[in-house]
């Protein structure tokens, strides 16, 4: 019996979201407790029964979700629920149906699918709470049972604690620090010199190390503000921008490929840019956070804002044959979830896909709660990353979204159109549709058919023009008189007609009269990819492969009076293709004429709403309005066309009629669902502000609320993770109660409340720490310091940690003078060995970029996702199949390979050689310390010089007894030495540059 | 060495131990915590993460080479002997199957597929085998070949995600970096864990198949290349030759130290050592790499040849890498995904290919560890991702001969290891479209493959996100199969 009550207790710990301590070991908090024996204790409801509930019945039966009526969060559960039988009889334990249900004897509950059944311990204490008369004090809710883990609790913006020094602290942040540190009888390491600080603000800001001119220029500056205006200044430069979206990229799981077995390639590079760009912008956080989340959703978002939502693109898409895109949508949706937990919140929601969170008060409903806000977008794992956006660069961006919000408000104008005469209109219309019925279905007239037109590819086929899209002239012959258009009765609708050829494209087209504006679907199939344009517009344009079955595609669409053009065109990628069509009345058409046929007073808001929308498509008085909307979205569409820009994928909310059902899914599967659930917030959390959007928009402004209690913490912590190697909370990556408690809590308060009041400006919580007396500390330690103050997590002296991997590189391009401050585009493909790219079902080549574009900054590398940049993975990147709040540093041999082989590092040291001979002076020794110091920034040492030299007179030595060896060494890869330069000297200043690229300080940000 | 240095060599392993900062401690010091109710398991004084450390309890197996052949190849043509399915070969596959089941490529009622080979018994203990497998059929002694293997994926890329990682979506570390962070390696001059690939193309799910996931990156599988440089960038700079890579090493080990003097960070020495094993990997790596010096003898045998990569070479090297104590050896080969489309992926045509290059290397491989005394103590395993439909896939009225996916039962073997030999294990029904007798998940071969090197399988884990993470996953229910062990 002591086993079980102790793991009663334990699920009743864990389940009610865990008291205020957090268990350092991994141990199982129960073990720690002491367990009394209760056997024959009275049942206690919130201690005994509220945890089975909690644990078996809250997925079903609690919130908003009352299946079957009943509600076992609430006292009247007892009374059961629509089926009219009571639950619970206090006193008599056979009487009621709960016992039956847990039991079996009725309906099981939870049923089979949905849930383990109740032990018979779990039984035994319902039993006896039954008998002992159903105790179930009224103050006791679903939720607030125990003392809320320390990071569900607002942040407080705390006072500065006294601390006996008082000279030390420069400003918030110090006090805190020094309190712990004198807590601990240690005192702070002295400021570091001031080369170790420019190095070390340069590479914590802009992410490259300074030149020597750079450092002199602040080591030499004698204001007493030299220090703020460096930091301002970096502040401001564009670098800065690249370092932080760098430290995004991971979180977004940013890639220039779709993953999975195809891997194929995605053009996503301009919500890269986008990221870069909000840095160096200081967009607010919280706004940086909605664009993303929901920019789509915003009043006349711009394009800018659009491309903000590639965020949640960046989910792979599995185009391997034979797969089924509602499984994979499934799990893109299941990451963002994931993703926006992580990212935002600290918490590590992704267990609670399959079961309620054992840890963190999140239950498995609340998990697909979440989980429904983000299930509501158009996009569906197609191969071609539909919804797209064609996206301008800046030229053309101020017009493009000019019209944008044109349409916007247009779009608006149309849909909130309401007068006197159109009231009455209306109903004169409804009386009339109720009378005669639906209008008669329009006139299509036989497709006529064009090709196949033969390709190289299917590809080429794809991007061809064959005849003048879409206004197309029947008359015409194509192919020297080869094809010419041909009428096809037969071609009848409903039906998937074969295409023979392979690579190549075919039209059709037909005309459809209709006697009046009606609304329409169009429903389509094809293999492989279909491009559909009515009255010259493009309705549909889906890139895919597949094979043709009815109904792939359903279009609503409207029909105009008189004649309408359908032009469709299907490309055939290998083996045989396929159409089909077939029109379907819209079912706003069908609901139309119901409700008009219903008197007026019965019809429910919602009901009178939908015949509104369907009379102002048709409403003559609303005619120039719908003209002028088709207008300007015609023209926006030829000027993104004409444009010739990169598209980006985007998220776009579905019409209001296609909303998706969500359900619980019951280990995560998509096949097996279990009960709906309507989107909604954690109840541990803050709840959604009065009156915000319970949709996606909703979600994206809740996680910024000033009463959310996590993301604020988690984004200073972030940022003082990036900077001092470690966070506050070393977790950074959960902020849950398995998580590490934070080191310094009230100063991660104070700052997670500042940074909020400062208006969530990312620029100045960078400022502060980067001004604090504890960052500029000196990172030298003694082993006693390192023994008290283990991995650095009093701060008891400044950060020293290895450099990230993208780093790494950008500094040895740097000190070699090699680096490109070329910003933004497309990503590049720097040197990488032969035959990394080996991948399944693709031909995709890696084409080594010329020019500027080989010594790009690290982020600007192309990333594929199954087989990422070598080098990099070698310095613990990831392969950014998921997103990463914390990538692990480790120190391998084969990290030391890289910087000491890759050709990349070869090719910086042969310029930094050439370098220090052409600028680094006359005497070995002025170019030795040239060479030291555009590694490392600082002098070097008179021993470190005095080693340096020696390396280099001993290579000198062996490379003029080997000139050939020296030519290899001095030009291999970055080609022919300058005409004038002594090839020996070169190859040992290669060596030397080899040497300082490789030194552990160098590496190393100290 | 001075005192100081000496005194901060002695924390560098604490360090590793217990700071977060190398990433690797805090989730070691974990692991050891965790073991204080089973064996403790301490690592030997010196540093390192790829150290050896014992397991929990005593193991029958200390290495394990895993051959996958990459695209699932057709169990009915190789060890699951169907003569029912031949008798019904063209007729309707009965409707009680296909109710439900959704199939990567089959449309409409499929045809039963009879394989087009003959099985006979071999070995004493007259396993059944394809006339295909001449030469595993020589060691069917040795083999233990389970039929009743199932998954629950049937694409590529997540069906080799579930089998080395135990979960379908990407992020979590394959079995190889969870039994080279269990275990460490024998040998500090070579990656614990090595990938050989042939066919050239990588599996389906990419690197991530041999990746270190949350765990540490040292970890995650190497891939030892067969042509090219073996591993990226362990050649020196053209102009460098050894004795000037020592130089130059000396230098920065000099320079460091000066460092190391002034700054205290124990990470320093680290670095330093982490450089001379770099040193040394340029020299063992090639070594063992280098076939050309077997004897002619052992290339008879294994049908290898050192002037052009195959799987056959990829089978003697990764004799080679358990030789020199590497811990954990991978060979995936392409070329299995036999949907009957073309010729090239055709059972009469690509199957009896495929399994000419592979069977006499394997059987090879199993006699030659025998010889030296190894096989004892090599845990060899032999699988695809998923089974395939005894249905003809028959894809766009193909004339070709081919099998779709399935995950609902595929058959594997294993050798060596403490596993038994001559043993069939598991059945399906008579047209091997379901498991009927000892059904076993993959991850019941993860929780079998761990125990076998003496991981407990349901205590082995690491703390992350506020899991303990398992390569078995979150639920004890993967059984460790002490049928299969001898």
């Amino acid at each position: 019996m002591i086993s079980y009550l102790s793991k009663l207790l334990m699920v009743f710990l864990l389940l009610l979201g865990v008291g205020t301590v957090t268990w350092a070991s991994d141990r199982s908090p129960a073990e720690s407790q002491p367990v009394r024996d209760q056997t024959n204790d009275k049942i206690d409801f919130k201690r005994d029964v509220q945890p089975i509930l909690t644990a078996s019945c809250y997925d079903c039966h609690a919130d908003e979700n009352t299946d079957g009526g009943v509600r076992w969060d609430q006292k009247s559960a007892l009374m059961g629920g629509d089926s009219g039988e009571v639950a619970v009889v206090p006193g008599k334990p056979n009487e009621g149906s709960l016992l039956a249900r847990v039991l079996g004897e009725e309906d099981l509950m939870p049923p089979e699918d949905e849930g383990e059944p109740l032990t018979e311990s779990q039984i035994a204490i319902l039993r006896r709470w039954i008998e002992q008369g159903a105790d179930w004090p009224d103050e006791v809710q679903a939720s607030g049972i125990a003392p809320k883990h320390w990071s569900l609790i607002q942040p407080l913006r705390y006072e500065l604690p006294d601390t006996k020094n008082k000279d030390w602290a420069r400003n918030s942040i110090d006090p805190f620090v020094l309190a712990r540190l004198e807590q601990e009888g240690l005192s702070p390491s002295p400021e570091a010199d001031r080369y170790t600080l420019v190095r070390r603000l340069y590479l914590d800001i802009v992410g490259v190390s300074p030149t020597i001119e750079e450092a002199d220029q602040f080591v030499n500056n004698t204001r007493p503000d030299a220090y703020e205006q460096l930091v301002d200044r970096l502040l401001a430069s564009p670098q800065y921008g690249e370092r932080w979206a760098r430290m995004w990229l991971d979180l977004a799981r940013y890639a220039d490929t779709q993953g999975y077995e195809k891997d194929n390639r995605r053009t996503i590079y301009r919500y890269r840019d986008w990221v870069i760009g909000a840095f160096n912008h200081d967009m607010p956080f919280d706004q940086f956070t909605i664009e993303q989340i929901a920019g789509d959703m915003l009043p006349s978002a711009t394009t800018d804002q659009y491309i903000a939502t590639a965020f949640h693109r960046n989910t792979m898409t599995n185009t391997e044959g034979g797969t089924d895109d509602e499984e994979f949508r499934t799990a893109a949706i299941i990451d963002r979830v994931n993703t926006t937990g992580q990212v935002w919140l600290g918490l590590t929601v992704a267990c609670a896909q399959c079961h309620s969170h054992k840890y963190d008060p999140l239950t498995q409903r609340e998990y697909y709660q979440l989980y429904a806000f983000l299930n509501q977008t158009v996009d569906n794992d197609q191969p071609n990353e539909a919804p797209i956006m064609i996206t301008p660069t800046e030229k053309l961006v101020g017009e493009i979204d000019a019209m944008m919000a044109q349409i916007a408000k247009k779009r608006n104008d149309f849909k909130t159109y309401q007068t006197p005469e159109f009231t009455a209109a209306e109903s004169q219309w409804a009386k009339q549709l109720a009378e005669e019925g639906l209008p008669d279905s329009p006139k299509f007239a036989n497709w006529n058919v064009l090709g196949p037109f033969p390709a190289k590819s299917y590809q080429e086929a794809l991007a061809g023009k064959f005849v003048s899209e879409p206004e197309i002239d029947l008359g015409k012959t194509y192919l020297d008189g080869k094809l010419h258009w041909e009428e096809k009765p037969e071609h009848l609708d409903n039906k998937v007609h074969v295409l023979k050829a392979e690579k190549s494209a075919y039209y059709f087209y037909r005309t459809i009269d209709a006697d009046r504006l009606i609304p329409f679907d169009f429903s389509f199939g094809s293999d492989d990819s279909i491009k559909v344009w009515l009255n010259g517009r493009v309705i549909l344009d889906n890139q895919v492969e597949r094979s043709a079955q009815p109904d792939q595609d359903r279009v609503p669409v409207q029909l105009r009076e008189g004649e309408n053009r359908l032009l469709v065109k299907i490309v055939n990628g290998a083996e045989k293709g396929g159409f089909f069509f077939r029109p379907i009345d819209s079912p706003l058409t069908e609901n139309a004429l119901r409700i008009a046929q219903s008197s007026p007073e019965q019809r429910t808001p919602q009901e009178s709403e939908t015949l509104t929308s369907y009379y102002r498509a048709i409403a003559p008085s609303l005619q120039p309005l719908r003209q002028e909307l088709l207008g300007i979205e015609f023209k926006l569409q030829t000027l993104r066309e004409e444009s010739d820009s990169p598209t980006t994928p985007i998220m776009r909310e579905l019409d209001k009629d296609n909303r998706r059902d969500t359900h619980v899914l019951l280990r995560g599967s998509f096949l097996s669902k279990g009960p709906k659930v309507e989107p909604g917030v954690p109840t541990a959390l803050h709840p959604l502000a009065t009156g915000a959007p319970n949709n996606r928009l909703g979600l994206a402004q809740w996680l910024v609320d000033q009463n959310n209690p996590l993301t604020a913490r988690v984004t200073v912590n972030r940022f003082w993770e990036k900077m001092f190697g470690l966070g506050l909370v070393e977790t950074s990556e959960d902020f849950g109660t398995q998580g590490s408690p934070p080191t310094h809590p009230k100063l991660l308060d104070r700052m997670a409340v500042e940074f909020m009041q400062q208006g969530w400006s990312m620029k100045k919580l960078v400022r502060k720490i980067a001004l604090s007396a504890t960052y500029r500390q000196s990172s030298r330690t003694t082993p006693g310091l390192v023994e008290k103050d283990q991995g650095n997590r009093l701060f008891a002296h400044g950060p020293r940690f290895r450099l990230e991997a993208e780093m790494v590189r950008d500094q040895a391009l740097a000190v070699s003078g090699l680096l490109s401050k070329k910003m933004f585009g497309e990503s590049v493909m720097p040197p990488q060995p032969a035959g990394v790219w080996q991948v399944v079902y693709s031909s995709d080549q890696w084409k080594t970029s010329q020019g500027e574009d080989r010594y790009r900054r690290g982020l600007y590398t192309f990333w594929r996702r199954t087989s990422p940049y070598p080098s990099m993975i070698a310095f613990d990147a990831t392969s950014r199949e998921i997103c990463t709040v914390r990538r692990i540093r480790t120190n391998t041999p084969l990290a030391a390979l890289v910087t000491l082989n890759d050709p990349v590092y070869v090719e910086a040291a042969q310029a930094t050689a050439r370098l220090v001979v052409r600028q680094g002076g006359s005497t070995i020794k002025d170019r030795a310390i040239y060479a030291f110091r555009r590694c490392l920034v600082r002098p070097p040492k008179p021993a470190e010089l005095e080693r340096i030299v020696a390396l280099y007179q001993q290579e000198l030595k062996k490379y003029r007894e080997n000139t050939e060896a020296a030519k290899l060494m001095a030009t291999q890869g970055l080609g022919a030495a300058p005409a004038d330069s002594d090839i020996h000297e070169l190859a040992a200043w290669t060596v030397v540059a080899n040497v300082l690229l490789n030194l552990d300080e160098t590496l190393t940000k100290g | 060495m001075n005192g100081y240095q000496q005194s901060l060599q002695h924390l560098t392993r604490r360090h590793f131990l217990q700071s977060g900062t190398v990433g690797l401690g805090s989730l070691a010091i974990s692991t050891l915590l965790a073991d204080e109710t089973a064996n403790a398991r301490p690592s030997a004084a010196s540093d390192g993460p790829l150290t050896p450390k014992q397991p929990y309890y005593p193991a029958r197996a200390k290495n394990v080479i895993y051959l996958h052949m990459a695209g699932s190849p057709p169990q009915q043509e190789l060890f699951d002997h169907k003569p029912k399915l031949q008798q019904m070969n063209d007729q309707d596959c009965p409707e009680e199957f296909l109710k439900g089941e959704r199939f990567a490529f089959i449309k409409g009622r499929p045809q039963l597929l009879g394989s087009p080979y003959n099985f006979s018994p071999h070995g004493q203990s007259g396993m059944m085998l394809s006339e295909l497998l001449p030469h595993l059929g020589e060691v069917a002694d040795d083999l233990c070949v389970i039929r009743s293997m199932w998954t629950d994926q049937f694409n590529h890329a997540p069906a080799q995600l579930m089998l080395y990682t135990g979960f379908s979506q990407f992020g979590k570390p394959s079995m190889g970096s969870w039994v080279t962070y269990g275990l460490g390696s024998e040998n500090q001059d070579l990656p614990g864990f090595v990938v050989l690939v042939s066919g050239d193309k990588v599996p389906s799910a990419g690197k991530s198949v041999w990746g270190s996931g949350f765990l540490p990156s040292v970890y995650q599988g190497v891939q030892c290349r067969t042509s090219g440089e073996p591993v990226l960038y362990v050649t020196n700079p053209k102009g460098m030759d050894r004795a000037g890579r020592r130089r130059s090493l000396d230098a920065i080990r000099d320079l460091n130290e000066i460092q190391l003097a002034e700054i205290g960070d124990p990470e320093t020495l680290t670095r330093i050592a982490q450089y001379e094993l770099a040193y040394r990997m340029q020299i063992s790596v090639p070594e063992v790499m280098d076939i050309s010096k077997e004897s002619k003898h052992i290339h008879q045998l294994y049908g290898s040849d050192p002037s052009k990569p195959s799987f056959a070479n990829n089978c003697l090297l990764a004799r080679r890498m358990v030789e020199n104590g590497v811990r954990f050896v991978q060979l995936f080969d392409w070329g299995w995904d036999l949907h009957g489309v073309g010729n090239d992926t055709d059972l009469i045509t690509q199957l009896p290919k495929k399994c000419k290059e592979t069977d006499r290397p394997i059987a090879a491989l199993i006699q030659d560890l025998k010889q030296r005394g190894m096989l004892e103590e090599t845990l060899i395993v032999w699988s695809g991702e998923f089974g395939r439909t005894p249905m003809n896939e028959k894809r766009n009225n193909s004339k070709f001969l081919g099998r779709d996916h399935h995950p609902h039962s595929m058959s594997m073997f294993m050798a060596g290891g403490g596993i038994q030999g001559g043993l069939t294990y598991g059945a399906t029904d008579e047209l091997g479209y379901f498991v009927t007798e000892n059904k076993m998940f993959v991850s019941d071969l993860q929780a079998t493959i761990l125990h076998l090197l003496g991981l407990d399988p349901y205590k082995f884990h690491v703390p992350y996100q506020g899991l303990k993470q398992r390569l078995i996953g979150p639920v004890d229910d993967p059984k460790v199969r002490h049928d299969l062990i001898a």
